[in-house]
C-alpha cells in the first residue's frame, strides 16, 4: 500500500550554526532534538524512534555519535534507534 | 518503523562541530591511498572530478554555476541565521574566489560549521493534533548506483538522482509542473545542476539557459534552496534542505517566505534531494502541504 501522505513532518529543531566555540557534536545532536520536540509541541517522553543521521568520525577528543548515546543523554529509551552509514 | 507499530513520533537528528571541532577538516583530509596514489584527494575532489566530466559531456561548468551561487545568495541575504546573511556576492566576487580543487571556486563549495538540525516524523493523523500546520511527505524515492564514485559506471549522469526522482514522482502522483520550489543537496554548485538535471527539470546541457535571468532566486520561477542552502546558509547535510521545505510549508519563514512576500508562488508542493558518495546515493523527497 502506498505510502503517499501517510507520515508528516510536525517540527524542525535549530540551534546556534556557524563557528560556535566550545561545543560538542552531541551536544548539538541533544539541543536540535530538544528544539524539535518543543517545536512540535511534544514532551520528550512522546519520542519513541530515534535515528542519528550519518556517523561520522568523532571529532577530535570527542566521542563517537550514535543513536544509544544520545538517547542516553536525553533520558529516553526509545523502541527503535538507528543511524545510517557515513 | 512507524508504518509497522513500533514507533509514533521519530527524531532525525544532526549534530557537527565540524568547524570548532574541527570534523569537517577530518573528513575532507581522510584520504584513500587506492585514490591518493593518483593525485585525488578527499571529496572536495571527487565532486570536482564528476563536475569535470559534466563539463566534457555537456558543458556545464562556472557559467552555469555562477547563477547558482549567486542565486543561493540572495536568499541567505533574507535569512539571519545564514551564516552569509550579511554577505552579498556579485558576479566578481563569485570569479575572483580562489579555486578549492579544479573547477570549484570557494563559492562553488558549501559551508564548514558547527551546529545541528532535527526534525520530528508521525502520523499523518498525529500530526492533525499537535501544533503546527502538518507537512505530509507526498512521494519518496532512492536510488545507489554504487558506493562510491571510483566505482561509477557513469561520472555525469544518469546518477541515483534519475531513478530516485522518478520513484519519489510515481509515489506522488504528480510532475515536475506541480512543484513549486526545490531545496536541493548543495555540497557544491555542479550537485544542483546534475541533480535537477536528472529529475528533468531541462535537458542535459541546458543548465546554463535555465538557470540564467534569475529563475531560483527571489522573485523566479521556480526557488531553489531558499534558505541559501548549504552553499550560503549553513551545512546540516541531508537536513538542510528537509527542515526548509518543511519551515516553508507551515509557513514561518519571514522575509524569505515563498509567496507574495518574496514575488513567488505560493507553496503547496516542495521537492527535496539527498546525496552521498560523490552522486552515488540518491534520496529524492516530495512534501506537501497538510
Amino acid at each position: 500500500m502506498s505510502l503517499k501522505n501517510k507520515y508528516a513532518v510536525v517540527g524542525v529543531g535549530y540551534t546556534p550554526q556557524g563557528k560556535v566555540p566550545d561545543r560538542t557534536s552531541l551536544s548539538f545532536h541533544l539541543e536540535a532534538t530538544a528544539n524539535a520536540l518543543e517545536d512540535a509541541g511534544l514532551k520528550k517522553d512522546d519520542l519513541d524512534g530515534l535515528i542519528a543521521y550519518r556517523h561520522f568520525p568523532p571529532c577530535p577528543g570527542e566521542p563517537d555519535i550514535t543513536p544509544q548515546l544520545i538517547a542516553q543523554q536525553l533520558g529516553l529509551a526509545p523502541a527503535y534507534l538507528s543511524q545510517d552509514a557515513n | 518503523m512507524l508504518d509497522a507499530g513500533i514507533c509514533n513520533y521519530v527524531a532525525i537528528s544532526y549534530g557537527h562541530s565540524g568547524l570548532w571541532g574541527g570534523g569537517m577538516r577530518q573528513l575532507l583530509f581522510n584520504t584513500r591511498p587506492s585514490e591518493a596514489c593518483f593525485g585525488h584527494f578527499g571529496a572536495v575532489g571527487r565532486y570536482a572530478l564528476a563536475a569535470q566530466r559534466g563539463m566534457h559531456e555537456f558543458s556545464s561548468g562556472p557559467e552555469t554555476w555562477k547563477h547558482i551561487a549567486m542565486g543561493q545568495r540572495k536568499w541567505a541575504n533574507l535569512n539571519p541565521a545564514a551564516i552569509m546573511h550579511a554577505k552579498p556576492m556579485s558576479e566578481a566576487d563569485y570569479h575572483g574566489a580562489p579555486l578549492v580543487v579544479e573547477p570549484f571556486r570557494l563559492f562553488d563549495s558549501c559551508q564548514m560549521n558547527d551546529g545541528g538540525r532535527a526534525i520530528i516524523v508521525t502520523s499523518a493523523e498525529r500530526a492533525r493534533d499537535l501544533k503546527h500546520r502538518p507537512v505530509l511527505i507526498m512521494g519518496m524515492g532512492q536510488h545507489n548506483p554504487s558506493n562510491e564514485i571510483a566505482q561509477a559506471r557513469y561520472l555525469a549522469g544518469p546518477t541515483g538522482a534519475h531513478k530516485a526522482g522518478r520513484a519519489a514522482f510515481a509515489m506522488a502522483g504528480i510532475g515536475l509542473d506541480d512543484v513549486d520550489a526545490c531545496q536541493i543537496y548543495d555540497c557544491f554548485t555542479y550537485t544542483v545542476e546534475i541533480t535537477m538535471q536528472e529529475y528533468g527539470f531541462f535537458g542535459r546541457g541546458e543548465g546554463e539557459n535555465w538557470f540564467q535571468g534569475g529563475t531560483i532566486e527571489p522573485g523566479g520561477t521556480m526557488p531553489v534552496n531558499t534558505s541559501g542552502g548549504q552553499l550560503s546558509e549553513a551545512y546540516f547535510m541531508g537536513l538542510t534542505p528537509i527542515a526548509e521545505a518543511v519551515m516553508q510549508l507551515m509557513g514561518r519563514c519571514g522575509p524569505r517566505q515563498l509567496g507574495p512576500e518574496t514575488r513567488t508562488r505560493e507553496p503547496q508542493v516542495i521537492l527535496c534531494s539527498d546525496n552521498g558518495g560523490a552522486l552515488q546515493s540518491h534520496s529524492c523527497l516530495i512534501f506537501g502541504r497538510g
